[in-house]
């Protein structure tokens, strides 16, 4: 039943927010806080219930949308509920100072609070189905933030937004369908062993399982559909387009939401398809971790060259949703149970939460600079920062955590995820590619550091006016954004204390005993381990004092988007316009039919033009001869009269002869003849 | 002789509609409040037919065109799934009709013939045997007919002379499927599971399934069938409670019952599955759903565009039909109801648009839904319903017939799942992009056309409303009409 309240709780204090909003807001922003806060206090509650061995939840409503939703919270679902319901609290109390002269904000509130609702929900789905459900709300209320600005390019992100969601939902969709006739269940707990014995059958060409053999193939198309959604969501390449667009037009705290969570709840999806699909499958981790790969260097360099704040922030959780999926890559390629695929299921968990925070903490930053001065791009914010500790500091701790800088959340997590690539036998490549991203997430983050908080401005006269800014944020938004960065902070400081717990809770859902994830111990700050981290980091300042340290012209060449080159044309434009073709000359084979039809048999559409010359010269002759016998007493001829009379007689004849009847009564006239002939003849 | 009551509904309207002819009223034009109560009395009578479970029986006899050639009503199991739905959604569109048709001419021709066709559709939902459908699906267009023709400009002539050119003609080719049936078949009645279960003598097969192929085109006609699918975006000039009722509703949904009388109940679908009849017939399907939603992308006129998205929408129903299976016929009448509420409501949306604001296409309509919310909601509601989106309904018939079509398995199957998955999308481009303009529009817009533009009256947002409360709590909860359509097929 608890379960049920996360998700419907927040939906209806959207509602009543909604409702409120029209009387009083300042009524309205309090209860919204009040609705988040209660719902992150009462999932910290149960996370705590689930830390001291406290059983699962589970809620089934059978018969609903059709399957039934059913509901669960285990200790996983425990550590991510309680993130994003933190993420929401956190960032609806920063709201307040950052919507103040906003309009349209009871919109937002309207909006965010149901993505709430709906994001718990996908995160305490035990099937598919309900996730999928879910998803799909979450992807069209958050639509809304997207588009929260209505300007033109708020709008083509949001379109494109809108787009990937949906095209990956439908596809997701189709997935599902063909998992269901494959397996005939959705539930997440029940379809590793019946995978398990499709598995087995597959040596044995002829056996069937479920009513049917399932080829490999089958297996793994539809192993990609049902992720394909999700990975959208998430931002995997090649479907990662929405995601550079998007972040930076919504308002920060939803930027901070749509990187933080929205984008791990893609990543729930995958990592519970291939935890239950295909653990242990090499040919499945290897497509994973490649694309973990690329999704992770196109980010990284598309964060490079960025010359804008929350653009640079956005590439680079694309490029961490990358680091993230080489996690899950590396779980897969494992066998199921062994040591790397402990650390890799430790290591792709640790990284989730901790990306989560991190990026909550720098999107709420990026908020505060936009909010104070409306600019981000980093030629007009370069020196904003200066004179401004805790804020500096609340940023260098984000900014060291994601670049995995020793003493960091973030070493932890990068250290397991580098550690289980080397162990599953990823390959010296894909290990040096890990490196190099690693050290241009370094790179970005000390440009987007240096330029906000160590240099100053080229015009002094702003430079000033920076300085001048003191009360830059009120004490709400002070504690909205220092409360994550210090738990960061405590987490990197202490890593056995809060990381270890988390990954051992989380290890059923991945399909890893408890004990497994307890005796796996992992000594982070030992020397092989250090070292992979001081090659990153020399990589990264490398790269930044040669390159990247004079870099702010945007030098990224415009043309270069998948979308405007590749998705829009072949959505828009190909496949409609040649389905589009087909079907017009589909269409019109039945009007050419009727039309050939009325010009031959049934001549109602004459195929001659008429001429208008009359053959009239019987009318001229008649009305001589009557003009003779019988003249008129105005001396007036006959001949107009005939000739019209002529005239229309003509065209009766015309309209006889081409008519259908006249066609019957020939054949008529003709059976009669036939028949007296017969008759006679008889 | 309690079977005679199932004339009733049928005879009870049409004789309405021609008394509202004959005598005229003297000081009013119409009289609303006897029209709609005619037509909730008859469908109160229908529900309380179905409820009670009077109407399973022998059925009713109307006359005897010979001795073996009878003119018959019963109720069976898909009669009344038919039945129930066109006499819930025609009380509803008769309101929302009386607003709509407020300053129209010609108001009680229209009624009358709006009510006749009430009683027409019906006659089409209890027919007994094959003869008695087809008398009453020719009826169907005589009375429809006028009614595509009432605006009288030349669009609409030109649009009601093409509906009755396809519809003849399609009619004479289902005659002819209709007498093969009556001369080889065992029986003319509705039997389950085909006439032809006891095998055929004396004749090719293959000229039975030619014939089958005729008829399943002649019937087609009316379900928007791609060849012959030109005259249903050609009729949206007719006036929109004509065009959501008639084309959305009873006469699409007239051709697709009819085919499903035709497929499973006269040749039988063991007769047909598996012959080269099946997968003609299954390509045509597939054909018209790619040419349905692909049309409604490139189309701009607003109802137009429902109107192609009807075609692609009816031959999902057809597409559950053609798979032959007991799986296929749940999924067809699954679609057959749901469509319905979710395509009507639509079309409401697009004529409560047309009616308060006077907009026709789709570019017209920015910043529209901020002065009619609750039509904009009730249309997007619709717009992710029939994008297959949970927890409306459309995503239950979707996922039956999708199942059925994986159960059938084969290139049949994937081929179904790859057009699904494209119609989807294709639904998704053109119902979104409406509500998109119409909620948000560009910025620099210049939205001062819209001012003075407000949500209907009553008589059109109730109908509206019942009907996005019905496919949402559909969607939600379809536990019980499940059971009952497991139960009839």
């Amino acid at each position: 039943m608890l379960t049920a309240i996360l998700i419907l709780w927040p939906m209806a204090a959207a509602i009543i927010c909604f409702c409120l909003g029209r009387r009083s807001e300042k009524a309205r922003d309090i209860l919204a806080d009040i609705a988040t806060i209660a719902e992150c206090a009462l999932m910290i509650a149960l996370l705590a219930r689930s830390l001291q061995g406290g059983s699962d939840l589970y809620l089934g409503l059978p018969g609903l949308c059709g399957m039934g939703l059913n509901l669960t919270l285990d200790g996983f679902r425990c550590v991510y509920g309680t993130v994003a319901s933190l993420m929401w609290a956190t960032t609806s109390v920063f709201s307040r100072q950052y919507f103040t002269y906003y309009a349209n904000r009871n919109r937002y509130y309207l909006f965010n609070l149901l993505t709430l609702g709906a994001t718990m929900g996908v995160f305490l789905a035990a099937d598919l189905f309900t996730a999928f459900v879910f998803f799909e709300i979450m992807s069209f209320t958050s639509f809304v933030w997207v588009a929260h600005d209505e300007t033109g390019s708020a709008m083509k992100a949001a379109c494109t937004y809108l787009a990937v969601a949906i095209i990956g939902g439908l596809i997701t969709l189709m997935g599902l369908f063909m998992l269901y006739n494959m397996i005939g269940t959705l539930t997440l707990s029940e379809i590793p062993v019946r995978i398990e014995e499709i598995r087995q059958v597959w040596p044995r060409p002829f056996v069937t399982v479920y009513g049917g053999i399932v080829t490999p193939t089958r297996l793994y198309l539809t192993g990609g559909l049902v992720a394909c959604g999700f990975a959208a969501k998430a931002g995997v390449w090649p479907l990662h387009i929405w995601l550079p667009k998007a972040h930076p037009v919504a308002p920060a705290p939803a930027s901070a939401l749509l990187s933080g969570i929205l984008t791990k709840s893609g990543i729930f999806g995958i990592l519970a398809v291939t935890c239950n699909m295909f653990a242990g499958d090499a040919a499945w981790g290897r497509a994973i971790m490649w694309l973990g790969v690329i999704t992770m260097f196109t980010g990284a360099l598309l964060a490079l060259f960025s010359i804008n704040l929350k653009r640079t922030l956005a590439c680079s959780s694309m490029s961490q949703i990358g680091f993230i999926m080489t996690g899950i890559g590396a779980y897969a390629l494992s066998q199921p149970g062994s040591e790397s695929a402990v650390l890799a299921a430790r290591g792709t968990v640790l990284y989730m939460v901790n990306h989560s925070l991190i990026k909550l903490v720098l999107f709420m930053i990026a908020g505060v600079v936009y909010m104070n001065i409306h600019k981000l791009e980093l030629a007009d914010i370069r020196g904003y920062g200066r004179r401004k500790p805790l804020l500096a500091v609340c940023f260098a701790i984000g900014a060291l955590s994601i670049s995995g800088i020793p003493g960091s959340s973030g070493y932890i997590a990068k250290t397991l995820l580098h550690e289980a690539i080397v162990e599953s036998g990823a390959g010296r490549v894909i290990e040096w590619l890990f490196l190099v991203c690693g050290g241009m997430t370094l790179c970005y983050m000390l440009k987007l550091f240096i330029t906000v908080f160590a240099e100053k401005n080229h015009d002094d006269e702003l430079q000033k006016q920076y300085y001048g800014q003191k009360d830059y944020w009120n004490a709400e938004s002070r504690i909205a954004v220092t409360v994550p960065a210090v738990i960061l902070a405590v987490m990197g400081l202490f890593p056995y204390l809060i990381m270890n717990r988390t990954a051992y809770m989380s290890s059923p859902f991945l399909g890893i005993t408890r004990d497994a994830m307890g005796e796996c111990v992992v000594v982070y700050y030992a020397v092989h381990n250090l070292t992979g981290s001081f090659i990153s980091i020399a990589i990264g300042l490398v790269l930044f004092f040669l390159i990247f340290r004079r870099l702010d012209r945007n030098v990224w060449p415009e043309w270069l988007d998948l979308e405007d080159r590749i998705y829009r044309p072949l959505i828009l434009k190909i496949l409609p316009g040649i389905l589009g073709f087909v079907s017009a000359i589909t269409g019109q084979i039945t009007d050419e039919a009727i039309i050939l039809l009325r010009r031959t048999t049934h001549r109602q559409i004459s195929t001659r033009v008429p001429t208008g010359s009359m053959d009239d010269h019987l009318a001229v002759e008649a009305g001589m001869i009557l003009d003779h016998i019988l003249p008129h007493r105005d001396g007036s001829s006959h001949i107009p009269v005939l000739v019209e009379k002529e005239e229309r007689a003509a065209r009766t004849q015309r309209v006889i002869y081409g008519s259908l009847s006249f066609g019957l009564i020939l054949v008529c006239i003709g059976l009669i003849l036939v028949l007296i002939y017969t008759l006679a003849s008889a | 002789m309690d079977q005679q009551i199932l004339i009733i509904p049928v005879l009870f309207p049409i004789m309405a509609g021609i008394a509202m002819i004959i005598f005229k009223p003297k000081a009013k034009v119409y009289s609303p409040l006897f029209i709609e109560g005619i037509v909730l009395l008859n469908s109160i009578l229908v529900w309380t037919v179905i409820l009670t479970g009077m109407g399973r029986g022998e059925g009713a006899l109307l006359f005897r065109l010979t001795y073996d050639l009878s003119v018959y009503f019963k109720l069976d199991g898909a009669g009344m799934v038919f039945a129930g739905l066109v006499s819930f959604l025609w009380p509803l569109a008769t309101l929302y009709a009386f607003e709509y048709m407020e300053h129209g001419e010609h108001i009680r021709s229209f009624f009358s013939l709006y009510t006749m066709t009430y009683g027409v559709t019906l006659g089409i939902a209890m027919a007994g045997n094959l003869v008695t459908l087809y008398m009453f699906y020719e009826m169907l267009t005589l009375v429809t007919f006028p009614l595509v023709l009432h605006d009288r400009t030349r669009e609409a002539r030109r649009a009601s002379r093409m509906y009755l050119y396809y519809s003849i003609g399609g009619a004479a080719c289902a005659f002819m499927g209709l007498v093969f049936v009556l001369i080889y078949g065992s029986t003319s009645d509705f039997t389950q599971g085909g006439v032809f279960s006891g095998g055929v003598r004396n004749v090719d097969h293959n000229i039975l399934l030619a014939m089958y192929v005729l008829a399943f085109f002649g019937f087609g006609v009316k379900a928007a069938l791609v060849p012959v699918q030109k005259w249903l975006p050609a009729a949206s000039v007719a006036p929109t409670p004509v065009t959501a009722l008639l084309h959305a509703v009873a006469v699409v949904k007239s051709g697709a019952f009819a085919i499903i009388r035709l497929t499973y109940y006269s040749y039988g679908a063991d007769f047909l599955r598996n012959t080269w009849a099946h997968y003609l017939t299954a390509a045509f399907v597939m054909l018209t759903i790619v040419y349905g939603s692909t049309m409604a992308v490139k189309e701009i006129h607003f109802k137009k565009r429902l109107a192609y998205s009807t075609i692609s929408n009816v031959s999902y129903i057809l597409l559950g039909v053609v798979m032959m299976s007991p799986a296929g016929l749940i999924a067809a009448f699954t679609h057959l109801v749901f469509h319905a509420f979710m395509k009507i409501c639509s079309f409401f949306s697009a004529g409560a648009v047309m009616h308060r604001a006077d907009r026709n296409y789709i570019y017209e309509l920015d910043g529209l839904g901020y002065q009619m919310p609750v039509t904009f909601a009730c249309f997007t509601a619709s717009a992710l319903a029939l994008m297959g989106m949970p927890p409306f309904a459309g995503f239950i018939s979707k996922w039956n017939i999708v199942q059925a079509a994986l159960s059938e398995g084969g290139v049949l199957g994937i081929c179904a799942i790859v057009i699904i998955l494209y119609s989807a999308l294709m639904t998704a481009i053109y119902m979104l992009s409406v509500t998109v303009r119409a909620f948000l529009p560009a910025k620099d817009t210049v939205l001062t056309a819209n001012e003075g533009v407000s949500d209907p009256g009553w008589k059109m947002l109730v109908p509206l409303v019942i009907f996005v409360i019905v496919f949402t709590v559909m969607g939600i909860y379809s536990k019980p009409l499940m059971q009952f359509l497991e139960e009839i097929c």
